[in-house]
């Protein structure tokens, strides 16, 4: 008799019940606002919002610096992860303290903190304007201000991935010879690569996405989070709607191909 | 088989009523115990959430919960049903008769918070400034340093903050009244949304406490709240004179999406939405007007004058504040 039927109706405890049921609450929950928007929003709307004069730019301002951000991520943030990681240095704790710190504030903090540092008046700032950058309203900025949001999400997720490899492997690659540096291209980045392009997909969604630091530093110029803001305030929510979805189209695919990827890479 | 029937319709059972908890109104109230829900304009933040908000909670009796943020951009979420206060109070009319008829059909004027121009006290231009703001130097100079190369000038966006709009409009009317050449008026603001000098609302305001910029639009209120040094402007320029309305209205600028908008006196109008704790809405709109009240916006940095009542249907207990 009970072979026929679902597993989940074999379960015999209340406890296996209620978890059933938040699961599928906590799910409805999450899913709910992108229901509401798909509801929300026809397709001849995003064509309508799009087909605006200067529509388009957002969305190329967008994935521009978003790509520029999470290069700068990897470039600086893989060897950062690594050494948090696989360092036994105490200043590196101190160093990792302090990260913790900054990664993980919240970004309109950021975004204040960052018109200290980096304002015109500023030394910093006065620094950048002898190489002709401004962290002000510029496409400079918008990066900074997508970098320092996207970080933590790259950073720890990296530096997790790293605390978790073998240690028996590398020891066997020393024995063997291998230099730091050729034990981190043969060994660890290769083992860690689903998973680091997991986090890197996560912060690709957190960067394109970026709002609070960004407000604050690159009100200018309009990438799509600033468009549906400002879209919302001259127009209303109907209009900015369209941004929004937008904003998801662009935003999600990257994540979620990279977190089925890791997936399967892990078996 | 049975038990785990049961289990399951008691498993749906306590989802919906999770979901139903979650889609619930939290807004309703009883009667003996009704809310003033205030949507206002961002600038009124610290004198409703500081000063007149826990004032009128603990007078009146009624539950106080304010929420600020643009004008014009509340006005938008109150026509969507985003938002639902049973009070409104904008800077300019403006917002509010966006909602007319379907929200109200009213609004009264009581308070005036002319525009400014605050200044950074370590910026090279202070002295300058503060000599202008004396009287020492006359008002003109003001605008050929806006004008001048190098200078940081902040303001906000005209497309979307009565703020950003009124200006833009008064150094299009001083330049006018003041006879300097028209060029100083593209010359100072540049484009409509100029990349180089506009900033949302939350991040001028922090440039300018951080010194990061040597002058910038401001209400007067703002100013005296924020102990930033400011110029203060003739009524004929200022928008805080409601008698001068049709001065005001010879400025104009046209918005990014074709709208012309011409100068209006920036006023504090206040209105109250639907029926929903009507009572509490009403005696909030009425604190306002009474005594107290002016005497909190008077001490913020607002102009106070006899309360100008627009429109239809204004509910009598705010009619007769006194």
């Amino acid at each position: 008799m009970q072979t026929n039927v679902h597993p989940l109706l074999r379960r015999t405890s209340w406890a296996s019940w209620l978890a059933v049921a938040s699961t599928i609450v906590i799910w409805l929950v999450l899913v709910g606002p992108l229901v509401t928007l798909l509801l929300k929003v026809s397709p001849s709307e995003i064509v309508t919002a799009l087909r605006q004069p200067g529509a388009l730019s957002p969305l190329g301002v967008s994935i521009g610096s978003a790509l520029i951000a999470l290069l700068i991520l990897v470039l600086l943030g893989t060897p950062l992860a690594y050494t948090l990681a696989r360092s036994p240095r105490r200043g590196v704790r101190w160093l990792e303290a302090g990260m913790l710190l900054m990664l993980l504030m919240p970004p309109l903090v950021i975004g204040l903190l960052l018109v200290f540092m980096l304002g015109p008046l500023t030394p910093l700032g006065g620094l950048l304007a002898h190489v002709h950058l401004s962290a002000t309203n510029t496409f400079f900025a918008l990066i900074v201000a997508e970098v320092y949001e996207a970080a933590p999400y790259y950073v720890l997720g990296a530096q997790s991935t790293f605390v978790g490899i073998d240690q028996g492997m590398l020891d066997q690659a020393s024995l063997l010879g291998d230099t730091p540096r050729q034990r981190f291209f043969r060994i660890s980045l290769p083992l860690s690569l689903p998973q680091l392009t997991s986090s890197l997909a996560i912060a690709w969604a957190r960067a394109i996405g970026a709002f609070g630091a960004v407000i604050i530093i690159a009100y200018h110029p309009y990438g799509l989070p600033m468009q549906v803001w400002t879209t919302l305030n001259e127009v209303g929510l109907q209009r900015a709607l369209p941004y929004a979805l937008v904003l998801l189209v662009v935003s999600l695919p990257f994540p979620l191909l990279a977190f089925f990827w890791s997936r399967r890479a892990r078996g | 088989m049975k038990s785990s029937r049961i289990r399951m319709v008691v498993a749906t059972g306590v989802s919906a009523l999770v979901l139903g908890a979650c889609g619930a109104s939290t807004g309703a109230s009883p009667v003996s115990h009704q809310t003033a829900n205030v949507a206002y304009a961002g600038s009124l933040q610290l004198l409703n959430e500081g000063t007149i908000g826990p004032a009128f909670a603990t007078t009146s009796g009624y539950g106080y919960l304010g929420r600020g943020a643009g004008s014009f951009g509340l006005a938008k979420e109150i026509a969507a049903g985003e938002i639902t206060p049973n009070v409104f109070e904008s800077i300019g009319a403006a917002p509010i008769t966006e909602l007319e008829p379907s929200k109200t059909s009213w609004y009264v004027s009581f308070a005036a918070s002319p525009i400014v121009v605050v200044y950074n006290p370590h910026t090279s231009y202070a002295p300058t400034l503060a000599k202008i703001s004396q009287g020492k130097l006359p008002l003109s100079r003001l605008f050929s340093l806006l004008d001048s190369k190098g200078f940081l000038l902040g303001r906000t966006n005209p497309n979307t903050d009565p703020q950003g709009q009124a200006f833009y409009e008064m150094v299009e009317l001083a330049v006018g009244r003041m006879h300097l050449p028209s060029s100083l008026v593209k010359g100072i603001l540049g484009a409509l949304d100029n990349p180089a000098e506009v900033f949302s609302e939350t991040s001028l305001e922090s440039r300018l406490e951080a010194g990061q910029l040597d002058a910038a639009s401001a209400f007067q209120s703002q100013a005296i709240q924020l102990h930033l040094p400011y110029i203060a402007l003739p009524a004929t320029i200022n928008f805080g004179d409601p008698r001068l309305a049709k001065d005001y209205a010879s400025a104009h600028l046209t918005l990014t999406d074709g709208t012309v908008v011409h100068g209006v006196p920036l006023l504090v109008d206040a209105t109250v939405l639907g029926h929903h704790d009507a009572r509490a809405a009403d005696a909030f709109v009425r604190y306002q007007l009474r005594s107290s009240g002016r005497r909190a916006f008077i001490h913020a940095g607002y102009t106070v004058f006899e309360p100008i009542f627009v429109g239809t249907d204004v509910p009598r207990s705010v009619r007769n504040a006194d």
